[in-house]
Order: structure tokens, then C-alpha cells, then sequence
């Protein structure tokens, strides 16, 4: 590592100098710039992804990496504020010798690298950046999103909800004070009323990301009296909030959502009956999972690498792997085997369909990936000393999706209750 | 009416009394030594990851659990006697004297240098242990459940504010401590060990910041970043306070703790600007603190 | 000597980019703060620390990001009312400001910058909150240009402004105005009963300062594309002091010094090690017991002139 810092500043230096513009030569290594949180309090949630992408890396060149080119990534610390990141991503796109970027998991820092990405013409998979303020123009060319975005996210957790719960009156939100919390607000809020207009929203809190005191926001939630506690909080957050709320009786006296429950199920003690999610379809114990010789093998490296199991974004960072090998594999059958450039490489991943570890993520003309949402409840598991999810289901990726180009706000507010009818129901997917 | 005001009240101590620990800290450093110590924040988050791993090792040696709340008290002594005196006597002895500026960049530096260290030492991963706060249970106040270890935090501001005052007062170090405030040059020529007093007004400092750290943890965990946030709001609440007022940095607790609490019952997207907006409106019309004093200008 | 030395160094910067094209960013960014690090500066030689400064950075970037979003498209104009707007945010705020001296008016303006940084953060209808807000490309003197070729352009124009910007400032300090700065610092009783009007020789002072910021987060912000809270968070402050320290604050080239060492070598040092805070902050003190005209003095040392 030492050393590397300065060969690769001499490398980045030399090789855009030599660095013809159209490399259809195979180069000696894939660099691959990969972005997330490795240190502070998002590393909760970053980790895991790294994790995930230096594994999957291994087992890619231990099998001869793609078409014979080994990977070798770079990890930049989304934790150094947006500021370094744009300027990190900038110097790791300029280096010709990364051919794609993973990145981001804030959305914050998403929003920021978006239009950089199309400046620069890096082809980028955004691997967690779920707001759908994403791409909202349809333009874009060079930044993918294969693993969803939160509208459909936080509309599935409003249908599970109110399959489980048809009587639910009184809903109090408490979110991260950013994109990603007050857009899921927003949804899931939009979705609730369309689905059932008498609810009414009786608390909405937004606390600053990384705080670690939940205390007052616990007291103001209590004393609305709400019938649904919903967040979408997250990270070391998270289990803060799960550590002071549930011994003040917010568990027992409300249903409570925790919309990325299933990245603390292994950390904090959750009750049996929250509602949570995976935001997406990667939980690593579903039925499709659990069929894929793959993903078996994934999880059984994980858990041995790290001593843990993997969580959402780990399956996340490794289903964007998976898809950006599949975009090689596909660029390269395009033009004879050749090694693709980076336009050829956008041009590939744009409208494929790709067969992750969990399930399928269909790319669409703006880039926005289609994949299914699964939702459950913690459950207790005889094979694990933590809760599990049970009485799943799993939506249908399009379903939920609001039409290319539609405003999707206002798609959410056009859902009625024969939709909410017409879906699978909890408990279906086993 | 009641129903609201006392959650309202409850909680605004609450959070009023986690920052008074780390406050009232600043404000002693700043009183004998003159210097505002902008590291003072990451005594707090060292003493909030000492005291999660040491109730991490309690727990997983599988001691008496109420061996965890003295191991609270025992993680900031441990962090006040590695850190005071080593600060004081090799690095803010020699700011004595010199410009605001140094002094400020100096412990700026300092708190570069510890925020590295802990990453290096912790890890980025956050650290939490909850045994205190399950042992002593919850109660239920005006219809709201409260945790009994908040209640706890209350009196134990509560008790800090008198014994910092009765060892400022009826103790004979506290008096010498009283005189160095008082005049230095003074002190020092009726004999009066003034390095003796520094470093042990600095590892009291030290002591209390950590102990607001440590006393955290059972709720709330070690995390990276922590100490920069609390650094500030610590600096606001001894600001308002008036620098160097012991009792101003307690009102000024529970000043912002209240207004916190208003700003998330009221208007829930004020609550982090509600202590910065009471620090601007109290230094705008007193800038010395609610019990401050004028400086007098040198010629 | 020195202007060999200066002319050198011009030029080693005006060519760095085409030796090394990722330097550019790091460099642009390093000019900007230097711009801040300067404002800093200025107020230090009245013996007033700043640790708000990064606030005024920060109204200049939002500035610029407000009036991108209403339509203003035009990389001068942007670059003056940016400025513009943290002057008169300087003038403002100065105007409570110069009334304190020391601890109380380095703690006003953290308040000030907080009170800031709360607000802009917790916003998010109007500023996007912690998400920031993007600042489109704007056109470079009428001419409408591609992301890589504005921002090569914006570099170039950072270098001219450095000089041009940096010459007015030296001149400033020459001056009977910037003289009466320094004898605030040395004795402001003395200076009063000269007659001096030192609260507007200190609110002049200050609005420059504001306005150099100013400067640097126009620069930031069209050049990362992108606007964020942290700006005007107390540790950006922190940083902006210690540029101009370890810079020195003896000559207005010493806070650009200091940013551009600081800068090449952070970008330098992330690939190496990751406890550069720990480096920069043992540096620091370093500095301050040892080197007490920072980099620049050293410089004018060896170059053979009194520092």
C-alpha cells in the first residue's frame, strides 16, 4: 500500500499521457474505483459493501477475472466528505487505466458525482444510490443504477403494512435529515394516503444524520400515540435508536417499520414482529437465494472471511459486480471479443437483463434498474442466534415502478386500494 | 397541559444534563488556564470508547453487571490521568501567554492529532454497550416512558454542580485553584505552586469531559465524528454560560437543552440550529455570557 | 531573487496541469482555499482570529448555486456577485464583530458560522440540506465551454486572479490603512489616542477578508459542481487558520503557499497513508514552536532576505 500511493500518482501521471483514446487492447488490469463508507459512523453500512466487493473480486481473478483481465480496485472513503470524493472520483476517472466506477452509497454523494460522471464519460454503477432523484431526466448515459431506487422500496413497505395492518390510522416518521429520509418520507406518506386516504400523520421528525441521541425524538413519538412508527433510518443510527426506543416501549405500544432493519439484525437485539426489508430483493436467506448455487457460496465465503453474515448492501455491492461483469461479457460478444471501451461498455449495460445472486434487474432506457422488493417481519430462527425475516413477499419489480419519464410522486398518488388488492400477499414467498 | 409540560421538562433536562458534563469541563479549562481548548471534544468521545469497551469486557468476562456503572466513572479517571497532565505540562504550558491564535491552533492540532489516534485505536466501527441502562429500568412520567438512567444523568449534573462548587470553595486545593483565577502573577509570587494547579485543573477538565463521554455510552454508543459535534455544542452551551461560569455553563444546559426540546416538539426542522440560535442571540446582547465579564483591556 | 523565485513558481503551476492532468482539480481547489487562507490572514495581522471564516466561503459558494438555479449564467458575474455577497455578508457581520477583541471575537464568529452551517443544513427545502445543491456550468466570458475545457479555463483564471487579487492585497497592507491593521494588534490604546478610527480600520479589515473568502468559494463551487453544507462547518475554519499559519502570514503569498503545499501533499499522502490529520496536526505545532513565520518565512529566509 505504501508503495502504491506513489506508483499509482506515477502511473495516473504517465498513463494519461500514453493513453490511447479508443483501448481495444486488453489491458494488463481492470481498475475498478469503488466508493463507499469506510470509516465513521455510515461505515456500519459501508463496510459490508467493501467487504462484498473485495470478495467478489478475489473469486472473479481466482477464476481468471473477465475474459482473462484481472480486476484490481481502488476504495475510496466516502467518509472524507463530499468535497474529497468528487475530487478522489475525478483523479480515478481521469486515470484511463479504470475502465468503471462503483459508486456512491450517500445519496448525497450520488447527486454530486451523477453529472460528473456524464462529463467525464465514466461509465458508474451507482450501487446504493437509491433516490429517485436520481436520473429524474432520462438523460443519462454513463451512470447505471442496477439495484433500484426508493420508489419502489417505500411503496412496498406501505402495501405490507397495510396487508398486515388493514386498520392503521395514525403514522409517525422519523427519518435521516437528507435526500434519502425525506424522499422515503414523502413516498412513503404519498403511498399511504392513496392506499388508505383516512391515515393521518401524526409525527414527522427528521434528525440529523449521526446523531446519537434519539432520546426527545422517542418522547415526541410516544406521546402521539401513533399506530405505525416508520423510519428509514440506518447505520450506527439506527441502532441507536433501536437501543433507546425499545426499552421505552415504542416496540410495544406502536408496529414499528424499519425500512433497513435487516442490516441491524445481527447487531442489535430487535423484537419478533418489526416490519423490515431489504430494499430490494437481496436478502441472502430468501427462497431464490437460497436456490442459487452462487449465492450459497457467496455467503458461506463472507461469513468465513469476516466472521459475519452478510447484510443488504454486501448483496447490493455484489449483484453491481455482477452486473458490471456482465456488461464486459456482453460488450465484448458485441464487437467480437474485443476488449470494449468505455462507450461500448455503457452502450452494453443500457436495456440489458441481468441474473444477480438474488434475483433479476432489468435495465431500462434511462438506466433505472427494475428489481423485485422483498418485505417481512423479524422472526425468531432456530438456526440463528439472530432474528430472521418471515412471512415474506415478494413484489414485483415493474409493479411498483412508476412508468419511464412519469413524475413519480404524482404515480404513487394515483395507486388506489384494488392495487394494494391485486398484490401477492405476506407470508406468499417461501 | 401538564401531560406536555412535563415530558417537555424531562426531556429538556435530559439532554440539557448530557452536555452540561462536557461544558462545564470547557469552561473550568478556559477559567484557571486561560485557553479555550477547541480539542476539548475528543476527551469526550476517548472517554465514551474507553468506557464502551471496558462495559464490553465486563460483560464479556461475565462480571457482576453493576460492576458497569463505577467502570463509567473509572473509564474518564483513566482518560483524565493519561491525557491531563501529559497535555498540559508538553503542550498548553507553552501557550500560556501567547496570542488567542496560538493557543487556538495549538489545541487545534491537538484535537487533529486525537481524532486520528482514536480512529487508529477504536477502529471506525461504533462501539456500544447498554448493561447501566437495562439494569435500572424505565418509568412512566405524564404518559410518556422514561429510561431511569436519564433520571440518573439529571441528578448526577445536579450533584457535579454542587461539588464542583464546594471543591472550588470549603477545599483548600479548591482555594488555591480560586487564587490562580483570581491573579496569577499573584499566586505564583505568595507561593502558591501554579503548574500544580494547572495540571490538575486541566486533568478535571479532562476528567469531566470524558465522564460526559462515558456516561453516554450506555444510550448512545462511541462513534467516529463524535468529537467535533459535541466539541461545538460544548462550546455553546460555555459560551452562553459566560466562559469560566460554572453554574453559566449549567443554566445554559438546560437553556439550550430546553430550546432542543421545544424546536423537536414544535418545529422539528429547527432542532440543530436551536442551540446556535441561542448562542448568537445571548452573545449578540451579553457577548461575555449570561455571567461573564468584561475583560479588561491591556495597554 | 524573489521575483525569479516568483516567476518560477507561476510557472511551474501554469504548467502543471499538462504534465499531470489530475493535479488541475487538486491545484484549483488549492487556490480557492489559498484565497480563504488569505482573508484569514488578513484579519490575523490585526491579531483577530477567525474561527468562522469558512462561513463566508460558504455565502459566496450558496451565492453562486442561487443564482446559477435563477438563471445566471455567466462565470464573471457569478464570480463578482458571489464576492460580492460575502462582502456584504462581511459587513454585516463585521459591523457587530469589531467590537471584540481575543477569545470573544474568534467564539462570535464560530457562533456566526454554526448558526450558518444549522441553518443551511437543516433547509432542505431551499439549500437541499446535507445533500448540497449543484452548481451548473456556467460560460466563461460569453463563451459557452464543456465541463473539462470551463474547468481548465477556471484554473488558468484562478492563477491571474491569485496575482492580480494578491498584488491589491499587498498594496492594502502597504498601506496607511493596513499599517493601522498591525498597530490595532501591537497597541490599539496607543492607536485610539492617535485618533485612529480603529473599529473601521478593523471593519475595512474585515470586509476584505469576507470578500477574499468570498473569492475562494466561487471558486470552489464552480469548480467541484457541487455545494455543501460542510463549507461553513467549524473544522473547515480550523483548517483555513492553519493554512495561513503554516503558510505564514508574513506575505500574501504565504496562505497560497501553504494551501498548495497542503493540498499537493494531502492528495499525495492519501494513497500512502490514512492518518493524515494525525501528520498535519503534529505539523502544525510543529510550526507554531518552531517555524513562527511558517512556510513563506522560510522561504524568504533561504532566498536570503530577513524574514
Amino acid at each position: 500500500m505504501i508503495k502504491s500511493g506513489w506508483m499509482a500518482a506515477l502511473a495516473v501521471s504517465l498513463g494519461a499521457l500514453a493513453a490511447p483514446a479508443f483501448a481495444q487492447d486488453k489491458p494488463a488490469a481492470l481498475g475498478v474505483g469503488v466508493l463507499t463508507f469506510t470509516s465513521g459512523p455510515a461505515a456500519a453500512y459501508g463496510m459490508p459493501g467493501k467487504n462484498a466487493a473485495e470478495l467478489m473480486i478475489d473469486e472473479i481473478n481466482a477464476k481468471g477475472g473477465i475474459a482473462g483481465v484481472p480486476l484490481k480496485a481502488t476504495y475510496v472513503d466516502e467518509a472524507q466528505g463530499t468535497q474529497g470524493v468528487i475530487a478522489e472520483y475525478r483523479r480515478l476517472a481521469d486515470d484511463k487505466t479504470n475502465q468503471v466506477m462503483i459508486a456512491a452509497l450517500s445519496s448525497a454523494n450520488c447527486l454530486a458525482l451523477a453529472p460528473l460522471a456524464e462529463q467525464l464519460q465514466a461509465p458508474t454503477i451507482g450501487w446504493n444510490c437509491d433516490t429517485h432523484q436520481l436520473l429524474l431526466d432520462g438523460k443519462s448515459r454513463y451512470y447505471f443504477r442496477p439495484n433500484g431506487n426508493t420508489i419502489p422500496e417505500f411503496v412496498a413497505y406501505a402495501l405490507y403494512l397495510l396487508q398486515q395492518k388493514p386498520d392503521v390510522k395514525r403514522i409517525a416518521i422519523v427519518n435521516p435529515d437528507y435526500a434519502f429520509g425525506h424522499d422515503a418520507a414523502l413516498i412513503f406518506k404519498t403511498a399511504m394516503k392513496a392506499l388508505k386516504p383516512d391515515v393521518e400523520v401524526v409525527a414527522e421528525l427528521f434528525p440529523k444524520l449521526g446523531s446519537a441521541n434519539f432520546q426527545t425524538e422517542i418522547s415526541k413519538l410516544s406521546a402521539s400515540r401513533p399506530d405505525v412508527v416508520f423510519s428509514n433510518l440506518w447505520g450506527a443510527d439506527l441502532e441507536n435508536f433501536v437501543r433507546q426506543a425499545q426499552p421505552r416501549g415504542l416496540f410495544t405500544s406502536s408496529q414499528v417499520v424499519l425500512a433497513l432493519g435487516e442490516t441491524v439484525l445481527q447487531r442489535v437485539a430487535l423484537p419478533e414482529g418489526v416490519i423490515v426489508g431489504v430494499l430490494g430483493d437481496g436478502w441472502w436467506m430468501s427462497p431464490d437465494a437460497k436456490a442459487n448455487p452462487d449465492t450459497k457460496s457467496f455467503v458461506e465465503a463472507y461469513q468465513k472471511r469476516y466472521g459475519e453474515y452478510p447484510v443488504f448492501p454486501s448483496v447490493k455491492m455484489a449483484n453491481a459486480i455482477v452486473y458490471m461483469k456482465a456488461g464486459y461479457e456482453a460488450a465484448m460478444k458485441k464487437n467480437g471479443g474485443k476488449w470494449p471501451s468505455r462507450d461500448e461498455l455503457a452502450e452494453a449495460m443500457r436495456g440489458s437483463t441481468v441474473k444477480t445472486l438474488t434475483g433479476t434487474t432489468v435495465t431500462r432506457k434511462d438506466n433505472d434498474g427494475l428489481v423485485d422488493q422483498i418485505v417481512g417481519v423479524t422472526t425468531k430462527s432456530a438456526d440463528y442466534k439472530f432474528p430472521v425475516i418471515g412471512g415474506m413477499v415478494r413484489y414485483k419489480g415493474d409493479a411498483l415502478m412508476p412508468p419511464q419519464g412519469e413524475d413519480a410522486i404524482k404515480w404513487v398518488g394515483t395507486l388506489t386500494p384494488a392495487f394494494l388488492a391485486a398484490q401477492p400477499k405476506p407470508g406468499s414467498y417461501k | 397541559m401538564l401531560d406536555t409540560l412535563i415530558p417537555l421538562a424531562v426531556d429538556g433536562l435530559a439532554s440539557a444534563a448530557l452536555i452540561f458534563f462536557v461544558a462545564v469541563g470547557l469552561t473550568l479549562v478556559f477559567s484557571v488556564l486561560r485557553v479555550l481548548n477547541v480539542a476539548h471534544g475528543s476527551f469526550y468521545s476517548i472517554g465514551a470508547y474507553v468506557a464502551a469497551s471496558i462495559g464490553l469486557w465486563i460483560a464479556g468476562a461475565g462480571l457482576n453487571p453493576w460492576l458497569s456503572f463505577p467502570a463509567l466513572i473509572l473509564s474518564a479517571a483513566i482518560v483524565a490521568a493519561l491525557f491531563g497532565p501529559l497535555v498540559e505540562s508538553c503542550l498548553m504550558r507553552w501557550t500560556y501567554g501567547k496570542s488567542e491564535a496560538i493557543q487556538i491552533l495549538v489545541t487545534f492540532g491537538l484535537f487533529l492529532i486525537l481524532e486520528d489516534l482514536q480512529r487508529i485505536v477504536f477502529g471506525v466501527s461504533s462501539l456500544a454497550e447498554d448493561t447501566p441502562m437495562q439494569l435500572l429500568g424505565s418509568t412512566r412520567i405524564g404518559g410518556v416512558v422514561y429510561l431511569n438512567y436519564q433520571l440518573l444523568l439529571i441528578a448526577l449534573a445536579a450533584l457535579v454542580v454542587i461539588g464542583l462548587r464546594v471543591l472550588l470553595t470549603k477545599t483548600r486545593i479548591g482555594r488555591l485553584v480560586t487564587a490562580v483565577v483570581a491573579d496569577r502573577e499573584m499566586a505564583q509570587s505568595i507561593g502558591i505552586n501554579t503548574n500544580r494547579v494547572f495540571i490538575l485543573s486541566f486533568s478535571l477538565g479532562v476528567f469531566l469531559a470524558a465522564l460526559g463521554g462515558a456516561l453516554a455510552t450506555p444510550t448512545a454508543g462511541a462513534a467516529p465524528g463524535l468529537g467535533a459535534e459535541t466539541m461545538v455544542l460544548a462550546f455553546a452551551v460555555a459560551a452562553i454560560g459566560g466562559l469560566g461560569q460554572i453554574e453559566g455553563a449549567a443554566l445554559a444546559a438546560i437553556i439550550v437543552g430546553l430550546a432542543r426540546v421545544l424546536a423537536i416538539y414544535f418545529a422539528p426542522s429547527l432542532d440543530a440550529v436551536a442551540p446556535y440560535i441561542v448562542m448568537l442571540v445571548v452573545l449578540l446582547i451579553r457577548p461575555y455570557g449570561l455571567f461573564g465579564q468584561a475583560a479588561t483591556r491591556r495597554i | 531573487m524573489r521575483v525569479a523565485l516568483f516567476l518560477i513558481a507561476l510557472a511551474a503551476l501554469a504548467l502543471a496541469p499538462v504534465a499531470a492532468p489530475w493535479l488541475q482539480f487538486v491545484l484549483t481547489l488549492a487556490i480557492a482555499k489559498g484565497f480563504a487562507a488569505l482573508g484569514v490572514a488578513v484579519l490575523l495581522r490585526g491579531g483577530l482570529i477567525s474561527i468562522g471564516h469558512a462561513m463566508f466561503y460558504a455565502v459566496s459558494a450558496y451565492a453562486i448555486a442561487f443564482l446559477a438555479r435563477a438563471g445566471v449564467n455567466e462565470f464573471v458575474l457569478l464570480l463578482l456577485l458571489g464576492t460580492l455577497a460575502s462582502a456584504v455578508a462581511g459587513l454585516v457581520v463585521g459591523a457587530f464583530l469589531v467590537r471584540y477583541r481575543a477569545i470573544f471575537f474568534a467564539m462570535l464568529n464560530l457562533a456566526m458560522s454554526m448558526v450558518l452551517y444549522a441553518l443551511i443544513s437543516k433547509l432542505y427545502g431551499i439549500t437541499g440540506g446535507t445533500d448540497g445543491m449543484r452548481v451548473a456550468v456556467p460560460s466563461f466570458f460569453g463563451i459557452t465551454l464543456d465541463k473539462p475545457r470551463f474547468d481548465t479555463a477556471l484554473y488558468y483564471a484562478g492563477i491571474v486572479l491569485m496575482v492580480g487579487v494578491g498584488y491589491g492585497v499587498q498594496r492594502y497592507l502597504a498601506s496607511p490603512l493596513g499599517h493601522a491593521l498591525s498597530a490595532v494588534h501591537t497597541n490599539e490604546l496607543r492607536l485610539e489616542y492617535l485618533g485612529v478610527p480603529v473599529r473601521v480600520v478593523l471593519l475595512i479589515a474585515y470586509t476584505i477578508s469576507a470578500a477574499l473568502a468570498g473569492i475562494g468559494g466561487a471558486i470552489a463551487a464552480l469548480a467541484i459542481g457541487h455545494i455543501l453544507p460542510e463549507f461553513a462547518f467549524w473544522t473547515a475554519s480550523g483548517h483555513l487558520v492553519l493554512v495561513a499559519v503554516l503558510g505564514g502570514i508574513g506575505g500574501v503569498a504565504g496562505p497560497f503557499i501553504g494551501s498548495l503545499f497542503l493540498e499537493v501533499l494531502h492528495t499525495v499522502a492519501v494513497g500512502v497513508t490514512d492518518a493524515w490529520n494525525l501528520i498535519i496536526g503534529v505539523a502544525l505545532i510543529g510550526v507554531i514552536f518552531f517555524l513562527p513565520s511558517g512556510l513563506y518565512g522560510l522561504i524568504r529566509r533561504r532566498s536570503g532576505e530577513p524574514a
